[in-house]
């Protein structure tokens, strides 16, 4: 007798179940809760919104705002530099040295995140060798001055999260395969024309989990922001640590958790909307459907 | 465009893939309005021409011109060439009109035109009613007319077909080499067909172009193809061949082991020396051996005794396989007869096999030869053992 098809979904059910709601399940519980005392981290005797109230500061919207513009940014400038990086080693590299470029892409990988992002603050340091050599070489005659900056967070962001863009780019456009660039051109069709409408069309389940391996950890690190943006780079993650860590008020940080999930999500509907929006007159335009062809006469030659 | 257009020309075209070389100083010339086939084993250079044509490779000697002109550096998007590919290359992420439609959204054709013309080329393929369906909602056959709808809508000058039918099984096949065949006359575009397939290439091109490591052996029509090969090798891959390897005598007799051959084809000169003797299976006759008239049978020319090895029917034809024995080995002769004139006769009898003078084509190089499947091939005897008795 065959087994039932349901028990092959047991696995990932229970794993969903136990990595996903539960823990999500427990935060949202706990950020109805309060604080009870020094020494207590959270009680949900008592439920209310009051932490929800509490979370939402002006503190935290700029904290926010600060977030969001970070988690976009960072998040289009991967996207920006890896399609083409990815496309390069998809199509234009010899398959042997695929390989070796992969692996170099995944090479950062190998050491810690606190460690690698730790090293560009060494870099970019006004005292650093990069400053000293640029001073050295006359490009530049006052101490480097990127630490600390909006600039040096992305830097960092990018550092940190392009290979989480361009391994599912590198994956997606392989996928396309030669045979269609060539079918395109072999129909009139240029390189850019072929890139936009059938290597990125096809290549675009990749693209939307590019950017979402990207966005989503990038929303929740702070570690990056901190550590390359000082003062600055004030991170909702970093509130959410301090109250569970610093403050041990788990109820006020698990409000604030359960606002970043949602900020989260509806930024990602939202940039679906606008993507949808934005590409919905151009192909609008090349449409063609049954329905168009109808009441043109059946030619017989 | 001149009256050239839709021709075209290669001359001294070599392509190399390293140390490889796939195409050498290949000339041919395909004329307006041309169904050329053409026809070669795996990896004799077929692909590689078809893609030098299309623009996917560039040749790294001679020239090609397409519609009189040089294409030397012309990129493929440029070319007024277009190609059905093997797996017919569909866009997934597009609907059937919106794939044939695409060729002329490149060329900035108005949406009414557009529209028009996708209708008509549809029609043609009858695949209207499959426009909103995707590549994947389709079977093979309907993926296949999409393809050359899509390509035939820009209604190029020359349309490439590289083993379009390779996919589709042998009924769906021989329906849509018809169709094909019908539509190419009907638009009156020049064709190259790309096929390993020589009943393929026989029924479908006004000419047939057969290919033999990165070389055309042959460019014919079918019956030229057929009844007066070039070499053992065209003799040998169109249609088959019973290979006999001998001596040719001063009198013109050849002598194969035990076999007696005489030609008598016009035109067939035999110089005397090593030969290679070639009989179709379908100009051998069979009959028993009581039927032998007196004075016949081994030493008679063009006619051997031998013990029949195997009956196969094959349905519209019978095919037989007569072992003749020379002394150190068996030479095995196949025959093929149509079923209605069938022999009266049974597996271990003793035939006798004939053929008429007419039919026997004779090749000086007796080591061309091509690679038959070994369960058709015929053993030649090396030495010739048996005097004529
Ligand atoms: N891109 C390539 N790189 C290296 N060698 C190649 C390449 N393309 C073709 N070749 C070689 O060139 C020769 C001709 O190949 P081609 O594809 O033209 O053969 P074909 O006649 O189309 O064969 P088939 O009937 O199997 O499709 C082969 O020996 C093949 O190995
Ligand atoms: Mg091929």
């Amino acid at each position: 007798m065959r087994a039932p098809r349901f028990l092959l979904a047991i696995p990932a059910w229970a794993w969903l179940a136990a990595f996903f709601v539960l823990p999500v399940a427990t935060v949202v519980y706990f950020s109805f809760g309060y604080k009870p005392g020094i020494f207590g981290t959270h009680a949900t005797d008592v439920l209310s919104l009051d932490r929800y109230r509490e979370a939402l500061s002006p503190t935290f919207f700029t904290t926010f705002t600060n977030t969001l513009r970070v988690g976009v940014l960072g998040t289009l400038l991967c996207l920006v530099i890896g399609i083409p990086m990815a496309y390069w080693m998809a199509v234009k590299v010899s398959p042997g040295k695929r390989a070796f470029l992969l692996a170099l892409v995944i090479v950062p990988f190998w050491t810690n995140f606190l460690v690698r992002t730790i090293g560009w603050q060494v870099i970019l340091a006004p005292e650093g060798w990069l400053s000293g050599m640029l001073q050295a070489l006359g490009l530049r005659e006052n101490p480097l001055a990127i630490l600390y900056t909006r600039s040096a967070v992305l830097l960092g962001v990018v550092y940190n999260y392009l290979p989480l863009m361009i391994l599912p780019l590198f994956v997606a456009f392989d996928r396309v395969g030669p045979a269609m660039r060539e079918a395109s051109k072999d129909l009139g069709a240029n390189r850019w024309r072929t890139f936009t409408r059938v290597t990125l069309p096809m290549a675009r389940p990749g693209i939307i989990a590019g950017i979402l391996l990207v966005f989503i950890p990038l929303m929740g690190d702070y570690i990056t922001a901190t550590v390359l943006g000082g003062a600055r780079g004030n991170m909702v993650g970093q509130l959410v640590a301090s109250q569970f860590q610093a403050a041990q008020n788990w109820a006020l940080g698990s409000a604030m958790a359960v606002l970043l999930i949602i900020v989260i999500a509806v930024t990602v509907l939202v940039g679906a909307a606008i993507a949808y929006v934005v590409t919905w007159p151009l192909s609008r335009a090349r449409r063609l459907r049954l329905a168009d062809l109808e009441g043109l006469p059946e030619k017989v030659r | 465009m001149s009256a050239q257009a839709g021709a075209v020309e290669l001359t001294g075209v070599t392509k190399r893939f390293g140390d490889a070389v796939a195409v050498d100083r290949l000339d041919l010339r395909i004329e307006p309005g041309e169904f050329i086939a053409l026809l070669g084993p795996s990896g004799c250079g077929k692909t590689t021409t078809l893609r030098m044509i299309a623009g996917f490779e560039q040749p790294d000697e001679g020239e090609i011109r397409i519609s009189g002109e040089s294409v030397a550096g012309v990129p493929p998007h440029k070319r007024h060439v277009n190609t059905v590919f093997q797996n017919y290359a569909l866009f997934p992420h597009m609907n059937v009109a919106e794939n044939v439609a695409y060729g002329l959204q490149q060329t900035r054709t108005p949406k009414a035109e557009i529209r028009e013309r996708v209708a008509e080329a549809l029609d043609m393929v009858q695949m209207r009613a499959f426009a909103d369906r995707k590549p994947s909602q389709m079977s093979g056959g309907q993926q296949q007319r999409v393809a050359l709808a899509r390509a035939l809508v820009n209604r190029p000058s020359v349309l490439l077909l590289d083993e379009p039918l390779g996919a589709l099984d042998r009924q769906l096949r021989e329906e849509m080499q018809i169709e094909l065949k019908l539509l190419q006359s009907r638009v009156g575009t020049t064709f190259v067909f790309v096929t390993h397939d020589q009943h393929e290439a026989l029924s479908m091109g006004d000419r047939i172009a057969i290919m033999r490591g990165g070389k055309i052996e042959q460019l014919d029509t079918a019956a030229a193809v057929y009844a007066q090969p070039a070499s053992a090798f065209v003799a040998g891959f169109v249609g088959q061949q019973n290979f006999l390897a001998g001596t040719a005598r001063t009198d013109g007799v050849i002598e194969s082991g035990p076999i007696r051959l005489r030609s008598e084809r016009a035109g067939q000169h035999v110089a005397p020396g090593p030969v290679r003797a070639a009989i179709r299976p379908e100009y051998v006759s069979l009959a028993p051996v009581a039927d032998l008239t007196a004075g016949a049978g081994h030493g008679t020319e063009n006619t051997v005794v031998g013990r029949l090895a195997s009956i196969a029917h094959l349905g519209e034809t019978m095919q037989y396989v007569v072992e003749v024995d020379t002394g150190h080995e068996t030479t095995s002769l196949l025959s093929r007869i149509p079923t209605p004139a069938a022999p009266n006769v049974h597996v271990d009898d003793e035939v006798v096999a004939s053929w008429t003078p007419g039919c026997i084509l004779v090749f000086s190089d007796p080591n061309a030869g091509p690679a038959i499947p070994p369960d058709l091939t015929t053993v030649p005897s090396t030495t010739p053992a048996h005097p004529p008795r």
